[in-house]
C-alpha cells in the first residue's frame, strides 16, 4: 500500500534536488560585486526612508483574531449543517444556542467598533 | 495497536520538540507557536488513539473541541503580547523582568 | 424539566454573563454592572441551593447530560462556594474599579464566564468537559489578570502565568490523550470501570498518571509549579486576584478531586506503595514550608498575601492525601475548608482593597501602619480575616484546618499532621505582623499612607464576608454536614 506513494516521494527528492542544484550552482559560479546601490532593500525602484520602527495598529491583530475565531465557529456549523436532518430538533436547538452566544459577540464586537478599519 | 506506534512517536516527538521550544525560546512568539505544537501533538495522539479503538468516537470529538480552544487560547496570548509590545516595544521575555522575588 | 432545572445554575451564569455584555455596550452608566453581576452569582447560587433542598434524586430527565455534565451533590456544593467567591469579587471590583481609573464593564462579564468554567469544571464527567471547563476558567483568569493594560507589572504578571498555564494545561491534557488511549473512554465513570476490572493497558496510565499528577499540582500553585502564582496575584488588579485565590482554586480542586479520585481512584493507584499519595504527600509538604518561609520575608502585603494562598493550597493538599485511606470524611474536609478559605481570603482582599484609594493602593507594610489608629473601621476587619487565614478561633479558618487535620489522623498520617500544624504556627506569624504594623506602628513622619476608600460596595462584600467567617466558625456543623453529603453523594 505503502507502493502507491513511492512516484510522489520520489518527485519530492529529484525537484529538492534539482531546486537545491540550482542555489548552489549559482552561488558559487556567479560573480560577486557588491555595490552600494545593490545592497539597497527593495521597494518597487523608490528611495526608502523612515526608520524600521513600525507603529503597530492593533486592528491588524484584531482582523486576524476575530476571522480565526469565527471561522472556528464556522467549522462548528459545517458538521451539523451535513448530519442536519438526523440530529433533529434537539439538534437544531443546541446550534441555535451556539449561534446565540457567538452572535451575542458579533454585536459586543460591532457596537464596541472593533470592525471599523479607518478609525 | 502496533498500527498506530507511528503516529504515537510522532505525537511524542511533537510534544517534546514543543516543550524544549517552550522552555528555551526568549522570543515570546516562538513560545506560544511551541504551546500550539503542543497541543497539535495531543490532537495526534487523540486521533491515533480512536483508530486503535473505533467502538466510538471520542477522540475525534475531543480533538474538535481542542482545536476551538487551541484557537481561543492563541486569541488571548496575543493579545498579552500585543499589549506587552504596545507597553515596550519589545517581544524578548527576558526584558519582562519587573517583578522579582 | 427536571433537566433545565439541574442546569439552571450553569444557564443563569451564561445568560447573565451574555447580558451584562448587552448592558455594557448598550447602555453608557457603569455603576449598574457589578451590582448586576452580583445579582446574578446570587440568583446562581440561589437555585444551586434550591436544587440541593429539593434532592437531586427527584429530579427527573437529569441523566440526559451524563456523562458529560453530572449534577450530583458535590457539584452543588461547589456550585454555591464558587458563585460566593464570584459575587464577592464582583462586590470587591464594584468598589475597585473606579478608585483605580480601569472602570471597564468587561471585567464583570469575565468573571461571569470563568466562573461558567470553573463551575463546568465541578460538574463535569467526562475528560471532555474537563478540559473544555478548565480551559474556559484559565482564559477569564488570564483575561482578568490582563486588564490594568497600563501598566507593565500587571502585562508581566499576565504573561508568565497565560504562558505557563497553557503550558501545564498541554502537559495535562496530554496526559488525558494517554488515559483514553490506555481505557478506550473519556468518560470518568468508565475508565474507573475499566481500571477496576483491570483491562487498562498499565504503561500508559502510569505515564498519564504522572503528566495529569504535574497538571493538577500546577493549576493549585502546589510548589514546585507554584512560580506563576506571587507574579501574577501581583501583578493583577486585587479583585481579579481575589477571583484567582479563591474562584480558580476551588475550581482547581473540585478538578483535582474529580479526576483523581475516579480515574485514579482504585486501590491500586491509590495504595502508598505504588500510586500517586507519596509524591502528593511530598508536595503538600514542600508547598507548605516553602510558602510559608517566604511568605514571611515578603515587603509588600499583596504578594504574602498570594504566598499565604499557596500556603493554603499546601494544607488542601494534606486533605486531599488523606482521602487516601478515609474518601468520604477527606473529601469533606477539603470542600469544608475551600468555603473557610473561600470568606477568610476574600476578606483579607477586600480589606487590603479597602485600604486603598484614588490611584495608589496599599501596597506595602508600611503604607498600612497605624491604621488601627487611624482608621479603626478599616482596620478592624482585616484583622478579623487574618486572624481567620491564620486559623485562630472561633474564626472559620480554625474549623477548616481542624477538620483536615482530624481527617488526616483518621487515616493514619501523623508525620503529615505534625509537619502540617508546624506549618500553620509558622505562618501565623505574617499574619500576625500584619497585625502589629495596623496596631503597634506609626507611620514614619512624611511618608505616603495609604488612605481607605468610602465604597458601598466594598463594605458589602467585607460585612457579608465577616458574618460568613464567624457564622462559619461559632456553628461550623450544619455546613460540615452539607460537605459530607456532597462528598458521599459525588457520583464518581
Amino acid at each position: 500500500m505503502i507502493a502507491t506513494y513511492a512516484p510522489i516521494f520520489l518527485i519530492l527528492v529529484l525537484s529538492s534536488l534539482i531546486a537545491g542544484a540550482f542555489f548552489t550552482g549559482a552561488s558559487f559560479l556567479g560573480t560577486k560585486k557588491p555595490t552600494h546601490e545593490k545592497m539597497l532593500p527593495f521597494e518597487c525602484g523608490s528611495e526608502s526612508t523612515g526608520g524600521r520602527h513600525v507603529k503597530l495598529s492593533v486592528k491588524f491583530y484584531l482582523t486576524a483574531i476575530l476571522f480565526v475565531v469565527f471561522d472556528v465557529e464556522a467549522v462548528f456549523v459545517y458538521p451539523w449543517a451535513v448530519q442536519f436532518r438526523s440530529l433533529g430538533w434537539l439538534g437544531l436547538g443546541s446550534m441555535f444556542g451556539f449561534l446565540a452566544v457567538v452572535v451575542v459577540a458579533l454585536i459586543y464586537v460591532w457596537k464596541k467598533g472593533a470592525l471599523e478599519w479607518e478609525s | 495497536m502496533n498500527h498506530i506506534d507511528y503516529y504515537l512517536v510522532l505525537s511524542g516527538l511533537l510534544f517534546t520538540i514543543g516543550g524544549t521550544g517552550f522552555l528555551v525560546r526568549r522570543n515570546v512568539i516562538f513560545t506560544l507557536i511551541s504551546i500550539e505544537v503542543m497541543l497539535n501533538a495531543v490532537n495526534v495522539a487523540l486521533v491515533a488513539f480512536n483508530r486503535a479503538r473505533p467502538e466510538n468516537h471520542s477522540g475525534q470529538v475531543f480533538a474538535f473541541f481542542m482545536i476551538a480552544a487551541a484557537a481561543a487560547e492563541a486569541a488571548i496570548g496575543l493579545a498579552i503580547v500585543l499589549s506587552l509590545y504596545r507597553l515596550k516595544r519589545t517581544v524578548r521575555s527576558d526584558e519582562a523582568d519587573l517583578l522579582k522575588n | 424539566m427536571g433537566l433545565v432545572f439541574a442546569l439552571s445554575p450553569l444557564l443563569i451564569i451564561a445568560v447573565g454573563a451574555l447580558l451584562l455584555m448587552m448592558a455594557e455596550v448598550f447602555f453608557k452608566q457603569r455603576n449598574g454592572l457589578a451590582l448586576g453581576a452580583t445579582l446574578v452569582f446570587a440568583t446562581a447560587g440561589a437555585f444551586a441551593g434550591s436544587i440541593w433542598m429539593v434532592g437531586v434524586e427527584n429530579l427527573p430527565g437529569i441523566e440526559a447530560l451524563s456523562p458529560w455534565l453530572i449534577t450530583d451533590r458535590f457539584t452543588l456544593f461547589f456550585d454555591m462556594i464558587l458563585c460566593l467567591g464570584g459575587a464577592l469579587a464582583s462586590l470587591l471590583a464594584g468598589g475597585y474599579l473606579p478608585e483605580h481609573n480601569i472602570d471597564r464593564g468587561e471585567f464583570y462579564s469575565l468573571l461571569l464566564f470563568a466562573t461558567f468554567g470553573a463551575m463546568m469544571l465541578a460538574g463535569s464527567g467526562d475528560l471532555l468537559t474537563v478540559f473544555l471547563g478548565l480551559e474556559t476558567m484559565s482564559l477569564g483568569a488570564y483575561a482578568l489578570t490582563a486588564f490594568r493594560r497600563a501598566s507593565p507589572r500587571s502585562i508581566e504578571g499576565a504573561l508568565k502565568y497565560y504562558l505557563l498555564g497553557s503550558f501545564a494545561a498541554a502537559v495535562l491534557i496530554y496526559g488525558f490523550a494517554l488515559i483514553y488511549g490506555a481505557t478506550g473512554h473519556t468518560d470518568l465513570a468508565g475508565i474507573t470501570q475499566v481500571m477496576a476490572s483491570g483491562k487498562a493497558e498499565m504503561p500508559l496510565m502510569l505515564m498519564a498518571l504522572g503528566l495529569v499528577f504535574v497538571g493538577l499540582v500546577f493549576k493549585v500553585s502546589g510548589v514546585p509549579f507554584h512560580m506563576w502564582t506571587p507574579d501574577a496575584y501581583e501583578g493583577a488588579p486585587t479583585p481579579a486576584t481575589t477571583y484567582m485565590a479563591v474562584a480558580v482554586k476551588s475550581g482547581g480542586f473540585a478538578m483535582m478531586l474529580r479526576v483523581l479520585l475516579t480515574v485514579f481512584g482504585d486501590a491500586q493507584s491509590m495504595s502508598w506503595s505504588s500510586g500517586w499519595p507519596p509524591a502528593m504527600a511530598m508536595v503538600a509538604v514542600l508547598t507548605m514550608t516553602v510558602a510559608n518561609l517566604v511568605a514571611g520575608r515578603q515587603e509588600s502585603v499583596k504578594r504574602m498575601l498570594a504566598y499565604s494562598s499557596i500556603a493554603h493550597a499546601g494544607y488542601l493538599l494534606v486533605g486531599v492525601v488523606a482521602t487516601m485511606r478515609s474518601q468520604t470524611q477527606a473529601s469533606a474536609a477539603v470542600m469544608f475548608y475551600l468555603l473557610t478559605y473561600t470568606v477568610s481570603t476574600a476578606g483579607a482582599f477586600g480589606a487590603l482593597i479597602l485600604c486603598g484609594s484614588r490611584g495608589a493602593e496599599a501596597v506595602s507594610y508600611e503604607d498600612l501602619a497605624g491604621l488601627g489608629r487611624r482608621h479603626p473601621a478599616a482596620a478592624l476587619p482585616f484583622a478579623l480575616f487574618l486572624l481567620s487565614l491564620a486559623g485562630i478561633p472561633p474564626t472559620a479558618g480554625f474549623f477548616g484546618k481542624w477538620f483536615v487535620f482530624h481527617a488526616a489522623i483518621d487515616g493514619g498520617f501523623y508525620a503529615l499532621t505534625i509537619i502540617a500544624f508546624i506549618n500553620s504556627v509558622i505562618g501565623a506569624y505574617y499574619y500576625l505582623r500584619v497585625l502589629v504594623y495596623m496596631y503597634m506602628r506609626e507611620p514614619a513622619a512624611g511618608a505616603p499612607v495609604a488612605i481607605p476608600m468610602k465604597s458601598g460596595y466594598v463594605t458589602a462584600a467585607l460585612v457579608l464576608s465577616a458574618i460568613l467567617v464567624i457564622a462559619l466558625g461559632l456553628a461550623p456543623a450544619g455546613t460540615l454536614d452539607m460537605a459530607v453529603q456532597a462528598a458521599t453523594h459525588s457520583a464518581g
